[in-house]
């Protein structure tokens, strides 16, 4: 999944923006949506704050804007009950993308912020069933330890991967490499 | 009139015929009442000229236009299109002999949408025009003022980012402009005396709108760059640029940023009238949570007349950020409901929250075990032996050499410059004059 997925959407919809008055609501969901995928918070921010007040009244703006204020306050729990809902066809897209970034993303940080996190925790954080959540960790390699009635799990941390270094910089290093030499 | 208005298409239309668009530009001026007199009919007068061809003609039409826009009451969305043709299709070549009307009917087309309330109509075309008439991708012109100005009013700023991510390394003013034209300085003395007035908007705007995106680095270099002016006198924008840069500093530094030693402005007439500010940097840093929200809270009114309260905010949560940074250096381990208490947050979950968000962002490396409540603070991870740590070294080494290879070129220009020369060798004949006498009148003592 590439970042650039909506890009050309993105700037469609951008230059709408700029060069007429008086747009519907889809132009704001559609332009919030990709927003938030591509974790440009900041935009979503300024966007929300710029949508005329008449339109604020639409339905799917202030759901997209709860998921705004949501991942502004890194507040998975609320993020992941905003987004069980009815999304229409527009934004559907990058909605559902953004979900499953922001899953990826939190079982990411939670393997490396945390040494040991109650399951039930977890289980709130992502509102995931019991199941879910089993078959994402397992996959992963956590490993699960009775702390008397309660269910903790030991995250492993995950080894990043390293970025494949491009031509640019081999030739660079080559260059160092013979200039050493000589 | 109808004849007058005749002459001056026939003049417009003979002059660019023949080229003489120095002339031209030159006789277009003292139309310009005559023009603003006839708002009414003006669009008969487009009718008659080619923007590619009379683009001159043209634009004093379009600046008579915005002139009496108060009393035509011109329909907005119309006159934004003619300006967004006129930007598209004009000849920037003869717009170079009229560079400072051209500003000024940029200035006059900002206030005519801002009032509007129409500002994100008139961003590209901005944009565009910058791009017209600049001589080089670094020059700074009156309009980037504008820019800013239109979107901050719009709240969108993906089109001004680029344009201020640029280091600017030639300024293009009115004064300037005027004297390369020959032109009657008379005229433009109004716009002359804005110049100043442009270049410090630029970099309060520009201040601004880089702490909305929370680039705060970058946010602090513009205000240093408005408030480090030289300047005999204050100006109120730099009193609101100081302001907004006491706060930017406790954000990124924790402190006032190191502010160059040549700007006595600051301690004489900005200080005084900064008091809030500064006593809030004095309780910054004292590290207590307490006594900076009490003391926000104290002086709310001003900061919410100042605009500074969002501002305000964010220094305050910089503060809990930096007392947990803090700790850091002090303990390998510590329980969360310690963490609380000791940076005053309420609770245990509260501190958990920061924490895990300041690892998310990268502020603090820490692993947290929920087991027995505590967490555990590591090193920063970083070996710089990575792939992506060396493409870093490198882009950051790119940079400082092209701007060294900048600084070079720049002073290579200035020492080039006869009237430097002139000035540096004159001085040293000053000196070796006054030195004579004192040598001459020493010699009958012998």
């Amino acid at each position: 999944m590439h970042l650039n997925k909506y890009s050309e959407l993105l700037e469609r919809l951008e230059s709408e923006e700029f060069e007429q008055v008086e747009l519907g609501a889809e132009v704001y969901q559609q332009l919030l949506a990709i927003y938030l995928y591509q974790n440009k918070l900041a935009n979503a921010k300024l966007l929300w704050m710029r949508i005329p007040a008449k339109l604020k009244e639409d339905k799917e703006l202030v759901q997209l804007n709860l998921l705004n204020q949501a991942l502004q306050n890194n507040n998975y729990a609320d993020f992941f009950k905003h987004i069980k809902y009815e999304w229409s066809e527009r934004v559907k897209s990058p909605v559902e993308d953004l979900l499953i970034k922001q899953r990826g993303e939190l079982f990411r940080l939670m393997g490396s912020a945390y040494v040991s996190i109650y399951q039930h925790n977890l289980m709130e954080l992502s509102l995931m069933s019991e199941e879910e959540l089993k078959k994402a960790y397992v996959v992963l390699n956590w490993t699960e330890e009775l702390d008397g009635e309660r269910v903790i799990l030991k995250p492993k941390v995950q080894e990043s991967t390293p970025s494949r270094a491009n031509d640019d910089q081999l030739l660079k290093l080559t260059e160092f490499v013979t200039f050493l030499e000589n | 009139m109808g004849s007058a208005l005749e002459n001056y298409v026939n003049q417009v239309r003979t002059l660019s015929a023949s080229g003489s668009y120095r002339e031209l530009a030159e006789e277009l001026p003292e139309s310009l009442s005559l023009l603003a007199r006839n708002w009414s009919i003006l669009d008969n007068v487009l009718e008659t000229l080619d923007m590619q061809q009379h683009s001159l003609g043209v634009l004093y039409v379009l600046l008579a236009k915005l002139h009496s826009a108060s009393t035509a009451n011109p329909e907005p969305v119309q006159l934004i299109q003619l300006m967004r043709d006129f930007v598209q299709r004009n000849n920037a070549e003869q717009l170079r002999y009229a560079v400072c009307a051209f500003y000024e009917t940029c200035h006059l087309f900002t206030e005519f949408v801002v009032q509007k309330n129409l500002s994100i109509l008139g961003i590209r075309i901005l944009s565009r025009a910058i791009d017209q008439i600049r001589q080089l991708d670094t020059q700074l012109t009156p309009i980037h003022a504008d820019l800013c100005l239109l979107s901050l009013k719009a709240k969108n700023f993906s089109v001004v980012l680029p344009y201020l991510d640029t280091d600017i390394t030639d300024i293009s003013t009115v004064a300037a402009e005027c004297k390369t034209q020959q032109q009657q300085q008379s005229q433009h003395t109004v716009d002359a005396n804005n110049d100043a007035k442009y270049f410090l908007l630029y970099y309060y705007y520009g201040g601004m709108i880089y702490t909305a995106v929370k680039s705060y680095e970058r946010a602090l270099y513009f205000f240093e760059v408005c408030i480090t002016t030289p300047a005999m006198a204050m100006s109120h924008i730099m009193l609101e640029a100081y302001k907004k840069f006491l706060m930017v500093s406790l954000i990124v530094e924790g402190k006032i940023a190191y502010i160059p030693k040549n700007t006595q402005v600051i301690g004489r007439f900005m200080k005084p009238m900064a008091n809030h500010y500064h006593d809030l940097v004095n309780v910054y840093a004292n590290s207590s949570s307490e006594e900076l929200r009490i003391i926000i809270l104290k002086y709310s009114e001003a900061f919410t007349r100042d605009n500074n309260m969002g501002l305000a905010k964010q220094v305050a949560t910089s503060l809990y950020k930096r007392n947990i940074q803090r700790l850091t250096k002090t303990f390998l381990t510590l329980s969360l409901s310690d963490v609380a208490s000791r940076v005053q947050l309420s609770s245990a979950v509260e501190a958990e929250r920061y924490i895990l968000n300041m690892i998310k962002s990268g502020e603090i490396y820490a692993s947290i075990n929920q087991k027995d409540g505590m967490v555990l603070f590591k090193d920063d991870p970083e070996k710089y032996n990575s792939p992506d740590m060396f493409l870093n070294v490198q882009t950051n080494i790119t940079q400082v050499l092209d701007q060294v290879k900048q600084i070079n070129k720049m002073e290579e220009e200035i020492i080039l410059n006869p009237l430097y020369v002139k000035k540096a060798l004159g001085s040293q004949d000053d000196d070796l004059t006054s030195q004579h006498p004192k040598t001459f009148s020493g010699d009958p003592t012998d």
